[in-house]
Parts: structure tokens; C-alpha cells; sequence
């Protein structure tokens, strides 16, 4: 293989964490520039598996083996366990903000006929006023 | 494998970007957590794989009723102002900021990104002590219902929370529930034929994940989202919002006081190390089949309170 040096080599070697923190701010680009809420919604939820990702890739090595079934001989080629348990919980904590995400959406929709967050916020504005 | 699948995320994340489309947006994000899911069985971690493939199948049906309740959304009218705005060339101005406010945060991770060895004390203390002290198979399983309990105890408490909140605001329509009526959407052949043979299936695979969980991958939390997409199918098929919502909330909140005292009992007077290995795989059996009947019960009540926020 080419060996690099310095930033270069630390990005390439390092490239499946670094995938998802691409993904991560590729999503926040998103939301901060977005108009359509639905957009949002979904952003968010991509955002949240990139994290998991994120997560999962640490400490990743080829031909790892899941943490199923006893007795291990050789660790190093194990995945760690702890962070797996850990992104169980978060998977399900994200479906359930997605969820809420949605309810308030429709709420939403329900109230100002719209799906644009520019136009939602100058109608709650004229509802103020 | 690995790497061709990672660059498939980048590509996917830019098309959610750029696309304009509610539909298509919705086909993206389920590519998307089809990838995550092949891509964490990759990693060596099938349990949060099977957490994703069941979750990626739950926010799908989740937009898709929800534009079927609304038509409006479906259609993708932009307004006048917004097709003015685009076609005015001012709009790549105000996108400079944002893209050097990302930019820049992503080149200081970069820069701080951490490069050596991780450290793996605590997973080898873990892999070689597990079955000793939790006792099953599977190490992810033994440290969300042994380890870090707590951990388990307040994603139950946050779901809780989420049901109320939806709960909440699905009640501020005034005709939101009528027990026992159909929707007036008419539902294709195709997927209830399909549906009538795959609830079955989903079904038993949750119910196995759940007696399974402590020996295969699998546990709690994947069986009850299974369990839950079985009631989705139910909905699918039937068409019919029939479930008694508030006994399940009351059964989900007894099941959650159960599992607490099952915890404040059993982990942390320290009882459960001491059990010999046949009680220790009741506990752990006992364990899941709480937290997937309170994930399960939780994402049912979500579904169908959700399902009967009316239109108007």
C-alpha cells in the first residue's frame, strides 16, 4: 500500500470514521439551509445513523468478529460489545424523536396548510401580531 | 465490502440534499438505513443491525401513512415565492456561510480527530468475565440487562415520555379517536396479500429474538420493534384502529414498574452474580421479555395514536 504522511495519511488510514462525520455535516449543510420541514425530519434521522456508524466504526479492524458466543480465542479480532449496547438504546431513542418529529409536523401542517419552514414562521408571525 | 457501502452513504446523503422530492426523499432515507443495517452486520454487530433493518421499516410506514392522511403532502407544490427565490441567483449567496460555518467544523474535526490505539481494557474485562457474572452468550446482551442497567431503565423512560408527548398532541384534534372505524383509503391487493402472509413471520421473528436474545444476536429491544411492525402490518391489513390504546399505556406503565423492581431487587443488592447459570438465563429471558413487551407496547401506542390524528 502508498504510505502517506502528516493530515493526509490520518484521513486515509482513518477513513471509515471519517465517512460518517462526512455524512453528519453533510445532514447539518442540510438542515441549516433547508426550506422543506419533511427534508428536516428525514436529515435528522440520517444524522442519527451516522452517528450510530460513527460509533461502531472505533476500533474496527478487516475480519472482526461479533461478540456472539462464548469463549473468545483471539480478542483484538473481536468487536467491542460496549459500544453495540450503547447504539441498541440510541437506535430506539431516534426512532422514537423521528416519531415526535412527525406527530408535530402534522400538527403543524394541520394549522398553517404548509410544509415550509419560511412560510410557517410568517404565518405564526402574523398569528402573534 | 465495507468501504464500497460507506461510500454509498455519501453519495445517498448528498441525493437527500439536493432532491426536491417528498417520495423520493423517503425511498433515499430507506436506502440509507438498508446500508447502515448491511453495513453494521459488517462491523460485527448483527444485534444493532437487526435494531436499524426493524427501525428503517418503522419510520418508512410511519411516512407514508403520514402522507396518505394528508394529501397535500404528497403533491409537491412549491409556492410562487419559492420558485422566485430559486430562480433568483442571490440564493448561492446565502448559501456561502453555512457551507464555510460546516466546512470549518468539519476541518476542526479533522484536526482533532484523535490517531492512535484504542484503548480496550474494559473490552476485554468484559468479553472474558461476562458469562461468569450476567451469564448467556452474547456480550452486548449481558452488558444492557447486567452492566450498564441504568442505561436500559432510562431508554424506557425516555420512550415513555415520547409516547406522552404524541399522545398529547394528537389530542388536540377534537375528533381524533372513534374506535372501530375504517379510514377511507382504499388499500391495495398486492400489499395485503403480501402483508397477510409476512405479519405472520414478523411475529414469530420478534418472538424468537426476545427468548433468543441472550444466546443469538438479537434481545429486548429488536424483538419488541418486530413486534411492533407485526401490529403495523395488523393496521395495513385491516384498516381498522380497534387497539384498547389506554390499557396498553396502563399495561406498558406496569411493565416498566415491574422491570424496576426486578432491577432494584436483583442487580443492585448484588444477588445476581451469586445465581447459579439457570436462574442467571431466567433473569436475562425475564429481562428481555419485559423490555420487549414495554418497546413493543410503546411503539404500538406511538403507531395508533398517530394513525388517528384526523384530517381538518
Amino acid at each position: 500500500m502508498f504510505e502517506f504522511s502528516g493530515g493526509i495519511a490520518m484521513i486515509l488510514n482513518n477513513i471509515l470514521t471519517v465517512a460518517p462525520i462526512l455524512v453528519f455535516f453533510i445532514c447539518f449543510f442540510g438542515l441549516i439551509t433547508g426550506r422543506k420541514i419533511i427534508k428536516s425530519i428525514i436529515l435528522m434521522a440520517v444524522m442519527q445513523a451516522s452517528v450510530v456508524l460513527f460509533f461502531l466504526t472505533i476500533g474496527f479492524r478487516s475480519g472482526i468478529s461479533p461478540p456472539i458466543g462464548g469463549h473468545f480465542e483471539e480478542l483484538q479480532y473481536v468487536a467491542d460489545p460496549l459500544p453495540h449496547a450503547l447504539m441498541i438504546t440510541a437506535i430506539v431513542i431516534g426512532v422514537a424523536v423521528t416519531t415526535i418529529n412527525i406527530t408535530m409536523l402534522m400538527s403543524m401542517f394541520r394549522t398553517y396548510k404548509t410544509t415550509d419552514w419560511d412560510i410557517a414562521e410568517q404565518k405564526s408571525m402574523e398569528d402573534v401580531e | 465490502m465495507v468501504y464500497a457501502l460507506f461510500l454509498l452513504f455519501v453519495i445517498i446523503a448528498v441525493c437527500i440534499l439536493i432532491e426536491e422530492r417528498n417520495i423520493r426523499l423517503i425511498i433515499y432515507m430507506t436506502i440509507f438505513s438498508l446500508t447502515a443495517s448491511a453495513s453494521f452486520f459488517f462491523l460485527g454487530s448483527p444485534d444493532v443491525a437487526m435494531a436499524e433493518a426493524a427501525v428503517g421499516a418503522f419510520t418508512t410506514i410511519f411516512f407514508v401513512v403520514c402522507f396518505e392522511k394528508y394529501d397535500d403532502l404528497k403533491v409537491d407544490r412549491l409556492p410562487q415565492s419559492v420558485k422566485k427565490v430559486q430562480k433568483n441567483k442571490k440564493r448561492w449567496k446565502a448559501l456561502v456561510l453555512p457551507l464555510g460555518f460546516t466546512v470549518l467544523l468539519f476541518g476542526l474535526f479533522l484536526y482533532f480527530m484523535p490517531d492512535g490505539e484504542v484503548n480496550t481494557y474494559l473490552k476485554e474485562q468484559y468479553l472474558s468475565r461476562f458469562m461468569y457474572e450476567i451469564g448467556g452468550e452474547n456480550a452486548v446482551t449481558a452488558i444492557y440487562l447486567g452492566y450498564r442497567v441504568y442505561d436500559t431503565l432510562f431508554e424506557a423512560l425516555v420512550l415513555i415520555i415520547s409516547v406522552i408527548a404524541v399522545s398529547h398532541m394528537s389530542y388536540s384534534s377534537k375528533e381524533s379517536v372513534s374506535d372501530g372505524r375504517h379510514s377511507d383509503v382504499e388499500r391495495s391487493v398486492v400489499v395485503v396479500t403480501v402483508m397477510r402472509i409476512v405479519c405472520a413471520v414478523v411475529l414469530l421473528f420478534g418472538v424468537y429474538l426476545i427468548f433468543n436474545g441472550h444466546i443469538t444476536a438479537g434481545g429486548g429491544f429488536q424483538g419488541g420493534l418486530f413486534i411492533a411492525i407485526f401490529f403495523v402490518c395488523r393496521y395495513l391489513i385491516y384498516n381498522i384502529y380497534d387497539l384498547p390504546i389506554k390499557k396498553m399505556f396502563r399495561l406498558e406503565e406496569f411493565i416498566f414498574f415491574f422491570t424496576l423492581l426486578i432491577v432494584i431487587f436483583i442487580v443492585f443488592l448484588g444477588v445476581h452474580a451469586h445465581f447459579p447459570p439457570t436462574f442467571q438465563a431466567i433473569y436475562m429471558v425475564v429481562m428481555n421479555l419485559m423490555i420487549g413487551l414495554k418497546v413493543g407496547c410503546g411503539f404500538v401506542i406511538l403507531f395508533y395514536r398517530f394513525i388517528a390524528i384526523e384530517r381538518g
